[in-house]
């Protein structure tokens, strides 16, 4: 839907700002919602990651002896601050993205990754154990999916020839949708994300019965719930971006919303489906398997594109 | 240059750690993610039973030593209460001792239950954890029906039991076996066909069978190693002898023996229920004993889920033992995760913990609270106040 | 092997070390030995014959009684009697027990946890509580007992009746 926002509702209101807030704690519940109905279990109510949110923020923040004041600080809040910028450049709700120019997949992709560094970052500066392992987990994890997720979400930007996430948007609707020419891409790129937020079964940098709650585990009150709702947010984004890339993309929001609905049925799936992959076993999985597979369909699109003109001579002409 | 001890990196696995349901205190020494050594540390909740039970009588004792531990409190009762009636030269009528053979079994598939929902729990798999969970109120409701209890069941008294099992009991207990049996099947294709979970288990934490002998361990961790050893098979008590088990092995002992072996002993333990509902003997559920338990000395030994339960008790005429000495399995087996630990990665010692069926307010039977202050005793008042100025500095 | 034969193998074994053998029951042997013998008996058990197991290590206090005149109460004596080490040795169902009785004022025993690494937990637990020095045992740091616990204070002795004041360091 092309409808144009003022900057600052744009960037406060809708579809950036509170409405991407609001959307994240949706996406939480129903991610939430549906693991616990696949594990046999109730579930929690439509308000929990609400509630879990304003508790979080009216609870004292305890900065840790031996911590770098300001920059326990700042990192949640430039944790949040990344994910929401990155919302601007992604179509989000089906609307066109808010704040667009030529290659800003490699802008955005970035901006999310900008969490986990912050993450690692927490991790590093405090003197608790278990959060050094933490973040020493995060960042090798960061490694591994970071560049096989990037691979997938480029393979549709080659073969369209854009590296624009709006006309990414727009094109992968017209053509063969992309989970269909490029399924390895599709996989890598949902289970990246899932590596990315640290969703079980890539969940080892937060491992509670190994290292409590990971790089996080010195985080309390204000800090804690801002990494929280900065993931929830990321989640929105990142469900956003392959559903437009390999899903034809949204042309209303009525699209978006059954296209994200779908992945997150998917991701909770994988989520309850495996057990918890030792660091070692994830970075051996992304390097060995999933980086080569998406090299060999990398491969094969840049030479089929090449060879597209070519081919449609010799049967057009 | 030789490191110095304050460089080591030790990761701290308790007393208060997510993983670990219950206090007890590992330190693993790590570089990168291996583990390097590791030491424990017990006793959080260690409560004087075995002073306690000195100054009790053999009747107040039973009920103390059912609550040494919450997940196999019949097997401490029954310890000792056989304990006793050697003693007192007793013999409990057969039917008490089925019943007592038919409580056991349906505690130790509570407690494999429970302890495989809590491994894969550990393991990150909390699909199994929530699944196997969900199954377990079936055992934990037929326990329920036989005992009114839940934990705690105090099935056993001095000299027989008290409780017994009609028809409409038995008909609840053939269909919560027949519903478990198919559960446990799933299960068992679970855990040695899933590959992520393999991945976590399959090669993990191995005790070769000369180091489960050296290492004295028991139970259905020895017996993942290979050695067999099971005091119901070895030294058959209560109805075992009249309802004998098979032993279960694997040759393996890696994690996924580990769970292999528990969860063949529940297909075992289904078994043994069915045939003990099917042939109970009919009679008395107790006899009479003395007040005063005759001078001497005893010891009794019954196969706990966890493997090998061990009372001494020594008599000295009164209706007070003099003596009750408890060793519990996990006691043993805490000696054989230290040893295992070493060389594996950080990511696997929850498992590996999780591995030996860890059971620590077993292991733990004394508390006096000493605080800094030096009262030895403190009031609520005193320790609200306490926290509070703790929380000051 | 059965229980009789094993009983009667542990029994040949432990021939030259015991001072003494007793029957308390049909699958039980028990055999008193010297506390400098311990290792040995250890070693002929279960190294060189590789009889069974350690089960377990039991502590006993047996303190000598005299009534007290006010309460009519047996009240145990300080420093009469012995402390008694007693080392549970399982295979199948024969049980063999090696007794080893120590005075209160030398309460020292060699520590077996060279031949037999799984001690270390036990015998920490019977140093903790009872006072039993063994010697050359790989830790001594508290096993059960709070950190603070007093020096010198053994709950399990029969003499021990809850910490006073004074008791508290």
């Amino acid at each position: 839907m092309n409808v144009t926002f003022p900057p600052l509702i744009a960037l406060l209101l809708f579809p950036g700002g509170l409405f991407l807030l609001a959307s994240g704690l949706v996406f939480e519940y129903v991610d939430r919602k549906f693991i616990a109905r696949y594990q046999n279990r109730i579930g929690p109510r439509w308000f929990q990651p609400l509630a879990d949110l304003v508790k979080l923020l009216a609870k004292e923040e305890v900065i840790p002896a031996g911590t770098i004041k300001g920059l326990f600080i700042a990192l949640p809040i430039a944790a949040l601050a990344a994910a929401l910028t990155a919302g601007l450049n992604v179509p989000l709700f089906g609307f066109r993205p808010v704040f667009s120019y030529p290659g800003d997949l490699i802008g955005t992709l970035y901006l999310l990754s900008l969490m986990t560094l912050c993450i690692g970052l927490a991790g590093a500066n405090t003197e608790n154990r278990f959060s050094i392992v933490g973040a020493t987990r995060a960042l090798t994890q960061l490694f591994s999916y970071e560049a096989p997720f990037l691979l997938a979400l480029l393979g549709p930007a080659i073969a369209l020839g854009t590296w624009n996430i709006g006309e990414i948007n727009q094109a992968a609707g017209m053509n063969l949708w992309f989970i269909l020419s490029q399924p390895i891409g599709f996989l890598a790129a949902l289970i990246g994300l899932m590596g990315k937020l640290e969703l079980p079964p890539f969940d080892a940098p937060e491992a509670e019965t190994e290292i409590v709650a990971g790089a996080l585990t010195e985080y309390s009150g204000r800090g804690f719930a801002l990494f929280r709702i900065g993931r929830d947010v990321e989640l929105v984004i990142g469900l956003t971006l392959i559903a437009s890339f390999y899903l034809g993309g949204f042309s209303s929001p009525l699209d978006f919303l059954w296209k994200t609905a779908v992945l997150l049925l998917i991701t909770a799936a994988l989520q309850s489906l495996f057990a918890r992959l030792r660091i070692d076993q994830t970075v051996g999985l992304w390097w060995r398997v999933g980086a080569i597979l998406l090299l060999v369909q990398m491969l094969v699109i840049i030479v089929g594109s090449s060879l597209a003109p070519f081919v449609s001579r010799l049967f057009g002409g | 240059m030789p490191r110095q001890k304050s460089e080591r990196f030790i990761v701290p696995i308790g007393p208060q750690h997510p993983a670990l349901k219950e206090p007890g205190h590992f330190e693993f020494t790590v570089e990168g993610e291996v583990v390097t050594n590791a030491t424990a540390r017990l006793g959080f909740v260690h409560r004087g039973m075995e002073k306690g039970a000195e100054s009790r009588t053999w009747t107040q004792d039973l009920y103390l030593m059912e609550r040494v531990c919450g997940i196999c409190s019949h097997v401490h009762s029954m310890a000792f209460v056989l304990g006793v009636e050697k003693l007192a030269n007793v013999q409990a009528p057969p039917r008490a001792q089925a019943i007592r053979e038919l409580v056991a079994e349906l505690e130790r598939i509570h407690s494999h239950i429970l302890w495989l929902g809590v491994a894969a729990h550990e393991g990150g798999f909390d699909t199994l954890f929530m699944f196997s969970w969900r199954d377990r109120e079936t055992v934990m409701d037929l326990l329920e029906t036989i005992s009114g209890n839940r934990v705690n069941y105090s099935a056993n008294v001095l000299g027989g039991v008290k409780v017994d099992i009609n028809e409409r009991q038995k008909d609840e207990l053939l269909r919560g076996m027949d519903f478990l049996e198919e559960r446990t099947r799933h299960y068992l294709k679970v855990v040695t066909e899933d590959d992520t979970f393999l991945g976590r288990t399959r090669n993990i934490g191995v005790m070769t069978f000369e180091e489960a002998t050296r290492l004295g361990a028991i139970g259905p961790t020895g017996r993942a190693s290979g050695l067999l050893r099971d005091v119901r098979m070895d030294s058959p008590y209560a109805g075992y002898p009249d309802f004998p088990i098979q032993i279960v092995t694997a040759k393996a002992g890696d994690l996924e023996a580990r769970f292999v072996v528990r969860i063949k002993e529940l297909f075992e333990s289904y078994r043994l229920v069915r045939e003990i509902v099917e042939k109970i003997p009919s009679g008395d559920l107790t006899t009479k004993i003395p007040r005063r338990i005759p001078e001497g000395e005893t010891v009794s030994r019954v196969e706990a889920p966890r493997g090998e339960l061990f009372y001494y008790i020594k008599s000295n005429g009164t209706d007070r033992p003099e003596r009750v000495k408890v060793r519990t399995p996990s006691l043993c087996n805490c000696a054989s995760v230290l040893t295992t630990a070493i060389g594996h990665k950080l990511a696997d010692m929850p498992m590996i913990l999780a591995g030996i069926d860890p059971c620590f307010s077993c292991n733990d039977r004394m508390v006096v609270l000493n605080g800094p202050a030096g009262q030895s005793l403190w009031d609520w008042e005193k320790l609200r106040q306490y926290g509070i100025e703790y929380y000051k500095k | 092997m059965n229980t009789q034969e094993a009983l009667e193998k542990a029994e040949a074994i432990l021939k030259d070390l015991a001072l003494s053998f007793t029957c308390p029951e049909e699958n039980r042997l028990d055999a008193v030995i010297k506390a400098d013998d311990l290792k040995k008996a250890v070693e002929a058990l279960l190294v060189t014959n590789r009889w069974g197991y350690l089960s377990a290590l039991t502590g006993l206090d047996n303190p000598e009684y005299e009534v007290d005149e006010d309460t009519r109460e047996k009240v145990a004596v300080e420093g009469k009697g012995s402390l008694e080490v007693l080392y549970h040795f399982a295979a199948g169902a024969a049980i063999t027990t090696l007794r080893v009785s120590l005075p209160y004022d030398a309460a020292e025993i060699d520590s077996i946890c060279d031949l037999v690494p799984a001690a270390t937990l036990y015998e920490r637990e019977a140093m903790e509580l009872f006072g039993i020095c063994f010697k050359g045992t790989p830790s001594t740091e508290h096993l059960v007992l709070p950190d603070c616990w007093p020096n010198g204070v053994y709950p399990l002795r029969k003499t021990f009746k809850g910490l006073n004041e004074k008791a508290q360091g």
